[in-house]
C-alpha cells in the first residue's frame, strides 16, 4: 500500500467513525428531545410567566396591565397574607418534626428479624396508599363531635375535642393528618438507609462491649446523616404542598386557621380571579420550595462529574 | 448506585440468642415483646381510618353516631354502595382517572428511560447541563406555576379535554433520575458489542437496556401511578365538563352535596381506594422499592 493510498484510507476510516459518532449523538439528542420539550413548556415557561404575572394586575378578562412591584408591596401589609404564610410555617414545622423520630424509630425497630413482621409492615405502610381526596373525606368523618376520635380520646378520659370546627385545633387536625400519612412513608427510606449500614460495625461494635443504645448513637445516626437531611427536606416540601387535605376538610376556615399557602394560591386565582397577585404569592413560595430542593438536587448529584 | 432498585428486606441484624443464661434471654424476650407490642400498636392507628371507613360504609344512618360506638356494622348494609355511585356517574370518573393515570404512567416510562438511556450511554455536548435542568424541575411544583400554566392550557384549549390532563405530567424529572441511576448500572461494553452486531440504536433500547431495567420500570410505573390516580389540584383547575371529572373531584364533589350520607360518602371512598390497595398488594415490594428509591443510596 502507498503512503498516500495509506493516508486516503486513514481519513475515510476516521470519516466513517466520525459519521457513527454524530449518528450516536443525534440518536441521544432525538430521544432526550421529548422530555426537554414537554419541561420546557409545562415546567420552565409556566415559572418564567409567574415571575412576569406577578408584576401584572390580569382577572383574565382585561389583558394584564404592569404595575411592577405593588403586588408584592400589598401582599407584605395583607393581613390574610400573612396570616396563611404563618399557617403554612406551622402546618411545616408540626408536621415535620414528629415525623423524624417516628419514622426513624419504626424503621429501628422493623430492622431486625420479628415475627409476622412482613404483616405488620404492610399494615403500618398502608397510609402511604390512601388517595388524598380519600383522607380527607375519611378524616372529616372521623373527626366529628361524636366521631370515633373522640370516642376513643373518652377511652382515656379526655373531653370531647371540635376539632375542624375550632379554629385553635382545626390546624392541629389537619397536621395530625400530614404526620399519618408521612410517618410510614419516611420510614421505608430510612429502612432502606439502615440495610445500607453493613452489620460489620454493629459487630465490631459489640466486639468492644458496646450495647445497643451506644451503637445507635455512635454507628447508626452518624451513617444516616444523609439519609435524615434527605428525609427533612422532602417532608418539608411535601408539606409546603400540601393543598387537598385543607381544601376538602375545611376550606381555610375557621377563621382561616387552615389556609395554607398553595389553597390561598388556587383561591386568589380561581376564586377571585386576581392572577397578578396569586402570582406575586407562587413567588414567595417557590423561593421557599426553591431553598429545601436545592438541597435536594445538590444531593441528588452530589459527587458525579457534570459537565 | 446498583442498589437504587433494590428490595426493602429486612436483614436479620437483630441479636441473636446466645447461651447467656436464663436471665439475659429472658430480657430480650421481653424486649422483642415490648417491639411487638408497641408495632402493634401503631399498625392499629394506621389501619383504624381504613377499618372505620369501611365498617361505616356498611353502617346504616340510624347507627353511624350512636351511643356506644357501633364497632361492628349490625344491621349491614350494602345499599350504600349501590345508591352512592348512581348518584353520581361514578363509573365515568373511574373510566377517567384510569385512563389518565395509565396515560401518565406508559408516557413515564418511555420518556424517562429514554432520557435516563440518553444521560448515561452517551457522550455529547451539554449533557450534564441536560441533567441539571431536568432534576431542578423538581423544584418547580404545580402548586408554584399552576396559574400560569392553567392559561397556558387556556391558551392550547385544552382545559376540559384528556391532553390537557396527561400532556403536562408526560415526563417527570424525579423518573429521570431514578432511571438515570439505574441504568448507571448497566456495562456499555454491552450496548458496544450489540452495535458491532448490527443491531441499531432503537433496537439497542428496547431489546436489551429496557428489559435489564425491569426492576426500575416497576418502581416508577407504580410510584407514577400512584401520583397520577391522586392528582387533584389540576384536574380542579382545568376540568369543569362532568364527563371529564376524575374520581378524586367526583368524590369531593359527592362530599359537598352529600357532606352528611356518611354511609354512602364512605362507600365511595372505600371504592376510590381500593384499586391503590389492589396494586398494593399485588405489587408490594415495587410499591416499596419505588419510595426507598426516592432516598439515597451510599
Amino acid at each position: 500500500m502507498s503512503s498516500t493510498a495509506y493516508a486516503e484510507h486513514r481519513t475515510v476510516k476516521r470519516r466513517m467513525r466520525l459519521g457513527l459518532a454524530s449518528k450516536q449523538a443525534l440518536f441521544a439528542y432525538a430521544i432526550i428531545l421529548p422530555t426537554l420539550a414537554i419541561l420546557a413548556i409545562f415546567r420552565f415557561l409556566p415559572m418564567l410567566e409567574a415571575f412576569y404575572f406577578s408584576l401584572t394586575q390580569y382577572d383574565l378578562v382585561h389583558p394584564p396591565k404592569f404595575i411592577g412591584l405593588a403586588n408584592f408591596v400589598d401582599l407584605m401589609g395583607d393581613p390574610l397574607f400573612l396570616k396563611s404564610a404563618r399557617v403554612s410555617i406551622a402546618y411545616v414545622v408540626f408536621s415535620v418534626i414528629p415525623v423524624l423520630p417516628l419514622s426513624l424509630g419504626l424503621a429501628v425497630l422493623f430492622n431486625r428479624s420479628l415475627w409476622i413482621k412482613n404483616f405488620l409492615r404492610s399494615a403500618i405502610f398502608m397510609p402511604v396508599v390512601m388517595p388524598a381526596v380519600v383522607m380527607a373525606v375519611v378524616w372529616t368523618f372521623m373527626y366529628q363531635q361524636d366521631g370515633v376520635i373522640n370516642t376513643i380520646l373518652g377511652w382515656f378520659g379526655i373531653d370531647p375535642i371540635a376539632w375542624l370546627r375550632s379554629s385553635a385545633s382545626a390546624l392541629w387536625a389537619v397536621i395530625l393528618i400530614g404526620i399519618w400519612r408521612a410517618t410510614p412513608y419516611y420510614m421505608v427510606i430510612f429502612l432502606a438507609g439502615l440495610q445500607a449500614i453493613p452489620a460489620d460495625y454493629y459487630d465490631a461494635a459489640k466486639i468492644d462491649g458496646a450495647g445497643g443504645w451506644a451503637s445507635f448513637w455512635h454507628i447508626t445516626l452518624p451513617l444516616l446523616k444523609p439519609t435524615t437531611l434527605l428525609v427533612v427536606v422532602m417532608n418539608v416540601i411535601v408539606a409546603m404542598k400540601v393543598f387537598a387535605v385543607p381544601l376538602i376538610m375545611t376550606n381555610g376556615g375557621p377563621a382561616d386557621a387552615t389556609r395554607v399557602l398553595p389553597l390561598f394560591i388556587y383561591q386568589t386565582a380561581f376564586e377571585f380571579f386576581d392572577m397578578g397577585r396569586a402570582a406575586a404569592m407562587s413567588v414567595f413560595l417557590f423561593v421557599a420550595v426553591m431553598l429545601f430542593s436545592f438541597v435536594q438536587v445538590r444531593m441528588f448529584t452530589r459527587g458525579e462529574e457534570l459537565r | 448506585m446498583t442498589g437504587n432498585a433494590e428490595l426493602v428486606v429486612a436483614r436479620p441484624t437483630g441479636p441473636k440468642t446466645p447461651a447467656k443464661g436464663l436471665i439475659a434471654r429472658l430480657l430480650l424476650r421481653r424486649g422483642t415483646i415490648v417491639v411487638f407490642c408497641v408495632l402493634f400498636a401503631v399498625a392499629c392507628i394506621t389501619l383504624l381510618p381504613f377499618y372505620w371507613m369501611f365498617s361505616s360504609s356498611l353502617r346504616t344512618m340510624e347507627n353511624m353516631f350512636s351511643l356506644p360506638i357501633q364497632w361492628i356494622p349490625d344491621p349491614v348494609n350494602w345499599m350504600s354502595y349501590v345508591i352512592a355511585w348512581q348518584a353520581q356517574d361514578f363509573t365515568r370518573y373511574f373510566f377517567n382517572s384510569g385512563v389518565v393515570a395509565i396515560a401518565i404512567t406508559l408516557g413515564n416510562l418511555l420518556l424517562c428511560s429514554l432520557a435516563g438511556y440518553s444521560l448515561t450511554k452517551f457522550h455529547y455536548r451539554g449533557r450534564g447541563l441536560m441533567f441539571v435542568l431536568i432534576l431542578s424541575t423538581m423544584m418547580l411544583p404545580l402548586e408554584v406555576t399552576m396559574v400560569p400554566l392553567f392559561l397556558i392550557i387556556k391558551q392550547l384549549d385544552w382545559a376540559n379535554t384528556y391532553q390537557g390532563l396527561i400532556v403536562p405530567f408526560l415526563v417527570d424529572g424525579f423518573g429521570v433520575f431514578l432511571m438515570r441511576q439505574y441504568m448507571l448500572s448497566i456495562p456499555k461494553d454491552l450496548i458496544d458489542s450489540a452495535r458491532i452486531d448490527g443491531a441499531s440504536e432503537l433496537r439497542i433500547f428496547w431489546m436489551i437496556v429496557l428489559p435489564l431495567c425491569k426492576p426500575a420500570l416497576v418502581a416508577l410505573a407504580v410510584f407514577t401511578f400512584r401520583e397520577a390516580w391522586d392528582m387533584y389540584i389540576w384536574p380542579l383547575i382545568i376540568i369543569t365538563k362532568d364527563s371529564l371529572r376524575t374520581l378524586p373531584l367526583g368524590i369531593s364533589l359527592f362530599m359537598s352535596s352529600y357532606g352528611t350520607s356518611w354511609d354512602q360518602l364512605m362507600a365511595i371512598a372505600v371504592l376510590g381506594t381500593l384499586p391503590m390497595i389492589l396494586l398494593f398488594f399485588f405489587l408490594q415490594r415495587a410499591f416499596i422499592q419505588g419510595i426507598a428509591a426516592t432516598g439515597l443510596k451510599e
